[in-house]
């Protein structure tokens, strides 16, 4: 695949100028920002961390955070809810700027970093009691309420440190609940979780979503992204690579992917027809830059030129997984992308 | 799972009313739900009882005693002077070692344990924390004294019966005179504490293991402990605060001496405000990455 500057990416703002670079201002389209970061920039040592980081969340967004390993989220969530100060430039939650206002932003959001831990000798009950009453009165009534909401009433009054992992999560997001808080930061919470459990975690972010709550959703889980999130965010070496609505992260542009019996073949056949330029190889496909139009005369040129056809695929139809990869793909490591088109040849029988 | 939004939370839970006194409350219940907290009150208990037990079985051989102030080896005919002992024995190692192990844990042992992070995404001041972990850890050493000080005259009095007392300065006091100032020389050696517990507070928040705070802290305590036995370090033994340990004894002349007592309590109160205030500025710009 191409570099993301090769995409058309329909509204998302992609950054890929280099350090110093800004994006531009996003706009909320008449909602309120509620989460918004200002050249946030976190030094560890020789490492950068984060990097001028610019990005927004607007108020009743279920906003994806993605990025892939070490690209920065948990440092920028910790930055964004005061737990580490900035190297410079600032955050601004609910109206507060943050590290200057912490306290006033901290009124208004709940969430976790990491995997949420809690007293092990405490039951849930007094747990949240415990964490509840630092925000402000907390009445017994909600602590039931948000322990039904992540199905762990019946397990209430039993200690956290019997707890499996996917208990735990959700007595995050149950602490997090607590106060209704305008702004909930989740850290991969489905981390760990069974199939069932972040079904109904990713259900739960819906639910806080058609609220009104606004989430902030770190994830690495890309389809995760795709199926609850309204607006996303791609970081890399602590820089947005692209943001903006999840429906316009995908390339935009036209393009077939054909997978056939006799790959080198269809190649001569198809730049026959569009041209040498207009067809290239991508992980045992090839990918053909012309509209669905030009499917049935492409067909029948190859059947006519005796390749068997396995496969046409609109390449719009490629998720926001492979325009992850290509986005955070680092040039300087091409072995991940070998091993992923070596993948494709096996799983889909073709030949070079 | 499913949600409802926009909840009111008007009726507080019964065991969390009023914000004036919430941190403090919080964080005592942290301490009784930790297994440690009572393995040391029950050492603070224990350990009188020891010493009486192990006076009274030993109470007809003359060597008894030997080796420590006059009232410990009058421990034999007045049980009043076990809880001085107790705190003459103690207040050199033990009670250093179990502050040190309270506030080492107050911040570092949060970190470890992984709640730091989650508390702190509460809207609390970071300053407001760390002065109510430094107040509980000395409330909680404080019901350590109070236990020495119960046991100590539980079975002081068990063991030899309570007397009046007789002051270094030979004259005699009563029972409930000499009660208030066994009481004044336990406030005395836990104010001395103040300076350990703020040492390891600033030490808990230097670093993500309590075990270190609580080395550093020990390590320095010794060091100084060890320093002012030379003469050569005569110029500083004013200043450092394992001087004054035992100048408790000092409330048992009449009258009382209170010279060594003012300056102990003075050198405790420096030593404990600049180290706190050093934990806080620690505190207050430490990046938290546990």
């Amino acid at each position: 695949m191409e570099s993301s500057e090769t995409h058309d990416v329909a509204e998302a703002q992609t950054v890929s100028e280099p350090e110093g670079a800004r994006p531009e201002q996003h706009s909320c389209g008449g909602r309120a920002p509620i989460l918004t970061t200002h050249a946030l920039t976190k030094q560890f040592g020789n490492l950068r961390a984060v990097d001028g980081l610019e990005i927004e969340v607007c108020k009743g967004d279920v906003f994806g955070f993605l990025g892939p390993n070490g690209a920065g989220k948990t440092t920028v969530i910790r930055l964004v809810l005061g737990l580490i100060h900035p190297t410079s430039g600032y955050a601004e939650v609910c109206g507060h700027r943050v590290p200057g206002e912490l306290q006033g932003a901290l009124r208004h959001v709940g969430g976790f970093v990491d995997d949420p831990t809690f007293y092990p000798l405490m039951s849930a009950r007094r747990n949240l009691r415990l964490l509840g009453s630092m925000t402000g009165p907390v009445s017994e009534e909600r602590i039931d309420e948000v322990l039904e909401i992540v199905a762990l009433d019946a397990g209430a009054d039993d200690r956290v440190g019997g707890f499996s992992h996917g208990m735990k999560q959700r007595l995050g997001i149950a602490q997090a609940l607590l106060h209704s808080p305008e702004l909930i930061v989740l850290d991969e919470p489905t981390s760990g979780l069974d199939p069932r459990g972040m079904k109904d975690v990713r259900e739960l972010i819906r639910e806080l979503g058609a609220a009104g709550t606004t989430v902030f959703l770190s994830s690495h889980l890309l389809h995760e992204v795709e199926q609850v999130c309204t607006r996303a965010v791609i970081i890399n070496k602590g820089r947005v690579v692209v943001q903006g609505p999840v429906s316009e992260l995908r390339p935009q542009n036209d393009a077939i992917k054909v997978l056939t019996g006799d790959q080198g073949r269809a190649g001569e056949v198809l730049r026959g027809q569009f041209g040498a330029a207009g067809v290239k190889e991508d992980e045992g496909f090839l990918v053909v830059e012309a509209g669905e139009d030009a499917v049935p005369e492409m067909v029948r040129r190859l059947v006519a030129g005796n390749v068997d056809v396995r496969a046409v695929v609109p390449a719009g139809e490629q998720g926001l997984e492979d325009f992850f990869l290509e986005l955070t793909y680092d040039a300087g490591d091409s072995e991940p992308k070998k091993r992923r088109a070596g993948l494709a040849r096996l799983l889909h029988g073709g030949r070079r | 799972m499913s949600t409802t939004h926009g909840h009111a939370h008007g009726s507080t839970s019964g065991g969390m009313r009023g914000h004036k006194w919430g941190a403090l409350r919080r964080e005592w219940i942290k301490l009784l739900f930790q297994r440690r907290s009572y393995l040391i009150w029950g050492g603070a208990f224990v350990i009188p009882f020891l010493i009486a037990l192990a006076f009274y079985l030993t109470r007809h051989n003359p060597e008894n005693g030997g080796g420590g102030p006059p009232f410990v080896e009058r421990i034999t005919s007045n049980g009043m002077f076990v809880t001085l002992a107790a705190l003459f024995f103690l207040i050199g190692f033990l009670l250093p070692l179990a502050a040190a192990m309270v506030a080492g844990y107050m911040i570092a042992g949060e970190a470890e344990l992984g709640t730091l992070r989650i508390l702190l995404l509460r809207p609390v001041r970071r300053g407001s924390f760390i002065l109510a972990k430094w107040t509980i850890a000395m409330a909680y050493l404080g019901v350590g004294f109070l236990l020495m000080l119960a046991s100590g005259l539980l079975f002081g009095g068990i063991f030899f019966g309570l007397h009046p007392i007789v002051t270094f300065s030979g004259t005699t006091v009563s029972v409930p005179h000499g009660l208030v100032l066994i009481v004044l020389s336990m406030l005395y050696g836990l104010a001395a504490m103040a300076c350990i517990v703020s040492m390891s507070l600033l030490f808990s928040t230097l670093t993500d293991s309590s075990l270190t705070a609580l080395i550093g802290t020990i390590v320095i305590y010794i060091v100084l402990t060890v320093l002012i036995q030379f003469s050569w370090f005569d110029w500083l033994k004013p200043w450092v605060f394992p001087t004054y340990l035992q100048e408790f004894t000092s409330f048992f002349r009449d009258p009382i001496y209170w010279r060594p007592i003012v300056k102990g309590l003075g050198v405790f109160a420096l030593w404990s405000g600049v180290l706190t205030f050093a934990a806080y500025l620690a505190f207050r710009r430490k990046d938290v990455l546990s």
